[in-house]
């Protein structure tokens, strides 16, 4: 056996502990490069408050899945909100559009529900509904409270507007027939037209109850009529009599409606009562100056034509006049009225207001006029009546402080006195002592005449003539009771009228056919068969 | 120097560690990568109540600072931050001296490494006070610690460390001043 060598191999040769930190920069490189391409967005959002918040530990959540943290709280620019920064993930980047919602998620005890209960000890976080539509950004403001429909609902959201505070507030439901069909959003004070805003939602399958000829009205509560055919007691559901809750239904006579959109407005009732009365949501204002008594004219008394309701007085303009015009001495008061075409049930949308619009326009032109008339002769109300008086001259729409106005003449009791006055004075104006005298003539002139008419009957002749004239009508009965149908002289020439008569007809006879063929004196005449009636189709 | 072999089978015998300042060096890089993630992750995650608050090594320094606890934060300090990067300054002087000799400061390089391969051990406290924790809080859901991935960085730091320290040979930097002597 040869003793072999082993191989030497010689030289610098690197040792395979390199990998070692190959492996580790790679490592290190790779998580560099996955926490880069999964670098999620960084958002601000605005609160009013800090409350909860803090950097580095307050979460962010959607769905209650973890998605993000708050980095920074500082105060914004304008020292007014606190503006959180917001590390989301990177899954999160769709959902932040124009419209994604922010609110702070922190226990909450309303009277409908406890929410948030969790966070008494997790601490607050903070969760938003992400945006459908717009385009991205990455700055928001949040909503102070949570919003009431989970993130992404499907349904309807209207807004509900009203001149008083009900007692509706976020949160409370919004019932068709008792039924809770959706909740109310937000309750805000729209500063500007001194209204109550509402918003509600009304979820996916219910959204198709609202259209536009419904009407919404505050159901909280109980209502309690007593009337001439006993009590009445009428409450929503136990939980709208306990919070409150918003109503809504379609109103005796009206028809479907067309289907609404998102973030339609509608009028919030006080009561059913109130939307049944007064459901008319197009109209439009107009003015009329009265130069008469307003007395008995009240907010709310009707407008009408012809005695159809269409319309209502919305308020004696007196503040407005005295800020337009000079005070003085037989100024005409404006009143404002509201004239709703939808009472003359042709459709409550705008067109037709147009439409009525255009046919008062045209009315004034020819003698259209409003007046005030007495309603009630008992207590004295008075109410606008609108109608034609073709005596009156032509005149046009005018305008008093952007509302059009329709002219006014005279009506009710002061037309009345006006016409009494105008007969007063045209009998005042009367020749009566001329017509005096002469009827006085006239009656001696006549008394003269009775006195010669009883001169000639008193005299002798008259009395003998009345004795002749007796004589003569006796012997006038006894000639006519000779010609009487049963003596010889009336039984021939009776019959000699009938031989005339038959002569006569024959000779009729012969004329027509003389007249229809002349030719029939020598030419032999043919008999036309019988006509027979054709059979219609 | 001359290298021998083993007459039965032929494998190099070394009269020093084989590739000592390679290995030493290497490992020396790994750790200095592995301190990164180290420092910027979260060492140690705080589970209270579904709520989690993780803590950075430099976090928890300045958050015991701020509660008072100076000396607790020096500790920290000083073994998570000054001891690695110092071991690290140390270690790779070390292997640039094996190569560049010095007459003079012979001995005290030598005492460098040994104070350097003794206190390396010492990182571990912070792998330890994380390991202990996670161990002992474990409330259900109430609290819960878990390790961040600073935690097995940092445990990687120091282990690469150590052995980068075992590997590396002191004699070599006497044996160029022999070299240079000859």
């Amino acid at each position: 056996m040869s003793e072999t060598k082993a191989q030497i191999s010689s030289g610098r040769k690197l040792t395979p502990i390199w990998i070692l930190p190959m492996v580790a920069l790679a490592m290190g490189l790779w998580a560099l490069f996955y926490s880069l391409s999964n670098e999620g967005p960084e958002v601000q959002v605005r609160f009013s408050t800090a409350a909860g918040l803090t950097a580095g530990k307050t979460k962010v959540k959607f769905r209650d899945v973890e998605v993000g943290t708050v980095t920074e709280v500082r105060l914004s620019t304008d020292q007014e909100a606190v503006v959180a920064v917001l590390k989301l993930d990177k899954e999160t980047e769709d959902l932040m559009r124009e419209d994604t919602r922010f609110w702070v998620v922190t226990a909450r005890v309303s009277g409908t529900n406890i929410s948030g209960l969790d966070t008494l000890l997790s601490g607050a976080y903070i969760e938003f509904a992400p945006g459908e539509t717009g385009k991205k950004t990455d700055e928001f403001v949040g909503l102070d409270a949570p919003p009431q429909t989970p993130a992404g609902a499907p349904g309807l959201r209207v807004t509900l507007l009203s001149n008083s505070t009900h007692s509706v507030s976020a949160g409370d439901p919004v019932l068709y027939r008792g039924y809770t069909v959706g909740r109310v959003e937000k309750r805000e004070f729209r500063l500007e037209e001194r209204k109550i805003e509402y918003q509600i939602f009304i979820d996916e399958p219910f959204h198709e109850l609202v259209d536009s000829s419904v009407r919404f009205w505050d159901a909280s509560g109980v209502s309690f009529n007593a009337s001439a055919d006993g009590f009445e007691l009428n409450t929503a559901s136990l939980e709208a009599i306990l919070v409150g809750g918003v109503s809504f239904g379609r109103p005796t006579g009206f028809d479907n409606g067309v289907a609404v959109n998102n973030g339609e407005t509608f009028r919030l009732y006080s009561s059913r009562e109130d939307a049944e009365t007064d459901p008319y949501r197009h109209g439009k204002f107009y003015v009329v100056n009265f130069a008469q008594s307003l007395r008995g004219l009240t907010p709310g008394a009707p407008v009408e034509y012809r005695g159809i309701k269409m319309g209502y007085v919305v308020k004696i303009m007196v503040e407005e006049l005295m800020s337009t015009s000079e005070p003085g001495a037989g100024l005409a008061i404006p009143v404002l009225i509201r004239i709703e075409p939808g009472r003359l049930r042709n459709g409550d949308n705008p067109e037709m207001v147009q439409m009525l619009d255009d046919s008062l326009h045209a009315g004034v032109a020819n003698g259209m006029r409003a007046s005030l008339n007495t309603g009630n002769l008992l207590t004295g109300s008075l109410y606008v009546e609108i109608d034609y008086y073709p005596d009156e001259p032509p005149a046009s729409i005018g305008n008093y402080i952007g509302y059009p106005t329709i002219p006014s003449v005279a009506g009710g009791f002061s037309r009345i006195g006006n016409q009494v006055t105008t007969l007063l004075e045209s009998i005042n104006d009367m020749p009566l002592d001329e017509t005096v005298t002469g009827v006085n003539e006239t009656l001696a002139e006549f008394t003269a005449t009775l006195a010669s008419l009883r001169e000639l009957l008193e005299h002798d002749q008259t009395q003998t003539l009345t004795l002749e004239l007796q004589a003569l009508l006796k012997e006038l009965r006894e000639l006519v009771q000779g010609v009487s149908p049963e003596s010889a002289v009336y039984q021939s020439l009776d019959a000699s009228l009938r031989e005339l008569n038959r002569t006569l007809g024959n000779l009729t006879n012969l004329t027509e056919t003389l007249s229809a063929k002349p030719n029939s004196v020598v030419m032999p005449v043919d008999i036309p068969a019988d006509p027979i009636p054709e059979a219609r189709p | 120097m001359e290298e021998g072999h083993c007459p039965r089978c032929g494998s190099s015998l070394h009269l020093r560690k084989a590739d000592s300042l390679q290995r030493t060096l290497a490992l020396l890089i790994t750790a200095s990568i592995l301190y990164i993630p180290a420092n910027v992750f979260p060492i140690m995650i705080t589970d209270q109540l579904g709520n989690s608050v993780p803590s950075t090594i430099m976090g928890g320094v300045v958050l015991l600072i701020k509660l008072g606890s100076v000396p607790v934060a020096a500790v920290i300090f000083i073994a998570s931050v000054i001891v690695p990067l110092g071991k690290f300054l140390v270690m790779y002087y070390l292997v640039w001296a094996a190569n560049n000799p010095s007459l003079t400061g012979q001995r005290q390089r030598t005492q460098l490494y040994r104070v350097t391969e003794f206190i390396g051990k010492w990182s571990m406290i912070d792998v330890f006070v994380v390991a202990i924790l996670v161990a002992l809080v474990h409330l259900g859901g109430i609290v819960e610690i878990r390790p961040g991935i600073a935690a097995l960085s940092f445990a990687g730091v120091v282990i690469t460390t150590m052995i980068a320290a075992e590997n590396f040979d002191p004699r070599l930097m006497w044996d160029h001043l022999d070299n240079e002597n000859e």
